[in-house]
């Protein structure tokens, strides 16, 4: 069975999470500020999820709420920080207590690292990463980490970076129709890539639309259906980051994750809060509240 | 003469490195403030690319993130990460790229990923991020930095990003796409590098500090010219600017890297 012969994909957040099992591997969408599939990072530790292995560029907000509740132990990434802000606490504290392991990539290393497994070859090679540390050491995969070589072709020296393959890719996007074709507005960072590398792919999704919209304007499509084993739609799932077009990122709530995470009291005053205490996405959403949460929506045509 | 703060003063001068119409890589902080500050000066055909996917952007407000949506509006093409730091970037189509760090050596090689050992590391950074595409692919590169001596080291605690590596000639062995650090610019002076030997030299000293508050202050050997200027002033207009494009002071008001 194809994916496009299934009709409705729609599961619940909760649902999607109990599909992800303890100590698997799985690409992480969103870049930056923009379009991070938290309410799914939030929704992992409710599960209490372990030993998670999180591919990805560069994630901030979710890599701290998975490192800080012990969610996920092993990160493939090139960069994690709440950028303007400052340092990402949490896995600062990690790492220093031995808990969580980076291995350390560029981000044109893990985006390539991402076409490969989409592209179904083992390596790719690149021009970045010779000559630095990143070469020398290794945190956990060894000499699979990467591999310096002479090209064949030309003898100059280039590196090979591993494809990636998780188990699961998770994405979170604009729009998507019940079938999972899914439209992103704005930069898509190395999410396409990204969607078609893992073994299943779950769409998080701002707004449902018809499939009538999609075969509209099918040129908004960048990612078909036939790729996505699952679908779910819910509001503010980037939160307290942005959605282009949707919503602006929270500033307020930014600063205060990121002070509070600066001691383990305040993480732990901030997991419990906003994680832990609240039952679900939605009373995450009415525990921040609907009229704050309504001053962030995007103002045309700026999208933000 | 102008009354302007240390980051005002570093954001102003490494604006002037940025030609007009050369292919820019920003990044987020004070590389973009000073990105911005050129275009809206004496580079106005400069084209900003963020690394995110945005292309030729012309932000009204200064963004936060590589992805901010701030960047979107104005721009000619969103597109994303391959682009950027693929088709556009290891190409060879990058004029200059920006980059602060945490650590530099002597050859203008940059630390962001750890402070302590690999094995035992008491801080973890950011991480490379674009950094090390950037320095390995970019025309040239425009190296950013507060000017703590503990920054100026003689051996990194984790080596990121390749300036010149170990001198002349390396970067050639490693097929770099790129020419490497062309100037490291602090709140105190500003570096080239001699074309010999690849290794720091004092370019000019800004106003209020001597060479030898520059020499006092890093922790290997550099590379002192005969005579070394000082640093030209910014100009009122220049500061204006920075205010405008950062109205709430997210990155004029703290260190910003």
């Amino acid at each position: 069975m194809t994916g496009t012969e299934i009709d409705d994909k729609r599961i619940t957040l909760e649902e999607a999470a109990r599909i992800v099992p303890d100590g698997a591997h799985l690409f992480w969408g969103g870049f930056g500020y923009q379009r991070a599939p938290i309410a799914f990072a939030r929704e992992l530790v409710r599960q209490k999820k372990r030993g998670l292995t999180i591919y990805t560029c560069g994630s901030e907000v979710d890599l701290e709420i998975m490192v800080g509740a012990g969610v996920a132990t092993r990160f493939d990434i090139a960069f994690t920080a709440i950028e303007a802000l400052g340092l990402a606490n949490n896995m600062r504290r990690r790492v220093a207590e031995g808990k969580a392991q980076v291995e350390d990539y560029s981000n044109l290393a893990m985006a390539m690292r991402f076409m490969g497994g989409a592209l179904n070859v083992p390596f790719m090679p690149i021009r970045s990463l010779m000559g630095t540390d990143m070469v020398q050491y290794s945190r956990y995969r060894g000499d699979k980490k990467l591999k310096v070589i002479d090209c064949p072709f030309t003898g100059e020296k280039i590196c090979l970076v591993p494809s990636a393959k998780p188990d699961f890719s998770i994405i979170h996007v604009q729009r998507v129709d019940k079938t999972g074709n899914a439209q992103i507005d704005g930069i898509v960072g190395e999410d396409l890539e990204g969607a078609r590398c893992g073994k299943k792919l779950i769409v998080l999704a701002e707004e449902l639309i018809d499939v009538d919209e999609v075969r509209s304007r099918p040129d908004q499509t960048k990612i078909p259906a036939m790729y996505v084993s699952h679908v779910v739609v819910a509001p503010f799932i980037a939160h307290p980051v942005q959605c282009h077009n949707y919503y602006d990122y929270d500033l307020e709530h930014l600063m205060m994750f990121h002070k509070m995470t600066k001691t383990e009291e305040g993480w732990q005053e901030y997991l419990k809060s906003f994680i832990l205490d609240v039952e679900n996405h939605y009373e995450y959403l009415n525990h921040v509240g609907w009229e704050h949460l309504m001053s962030l929506r995007a103002k045309k045509p700026w999208g933000y | 003469m102008v009354k302007c703060s240390k980051i005002e003063f570093l954001a102003a001068v490494a604006s002037t490195h940025v030609r007009d119409g050369e292919n820019v890589f920003g990044g987020t902080g004070l590389p973009l403030l000073a990105s911005l500050l050129a275009k809206e000066t004496h580079a106005p055909h400069a084209n900003l690319i963020s690394e995110a996917g945005f292309i030729d952007a012309r932000p009204r407000n200064v963004p936060l993130s590589v992805a901010d949506s701030r960047f979107y509006y104005g721009c000619s093409a969103s597109i994303g990460l391959i682009e950027t730091l693929g088709f556009i970037l290891q190409a060879g189509r990058v004029d200059v790229g920006f980059l602060g760090a945490a650590q530099i050596d002597e050859y203008g090689n940059l630390n962001t990923t750890y402070i302590g050992s690999f094995d035992k590391p008491k801080i973890k950074l950011p991480g490379s991020g674009g950094g090390n595409d950037i320095a390995s692919s970019a025309k040239r590169l425009i190296i950013i930095m507060t000017h703590e001596k503990r920054k100026f080291v003689k051996k990194l605690d984790y080596f990121t990003s390749p300036g010149h590596l170990e001198g002349p000639g390396s970067r050639k062995k490693w097929s770099m796409v790129g020419g490497g650090p062309s100037v490291v610019i602090t709140d105190k002076c500003q570096f080239d590098f001699d074309p010999k030997t690849l290794k720091i030299r004092l370019m000019s000293v800004h106003p209020g500090f001597t060479v030898k508050d520059i020499l006092d202050d890093v922790m290997f050997d550099v590379i002192v010219p005969d005579r070394v200027p000082t640093t030209k002033e910014p100009t009122q207009e220049q500061i204006d600017i920075m205010h405008r494009l950062d109205p709430n002071g997210i990155y004029l008001a703290k260190g910003g890297e």
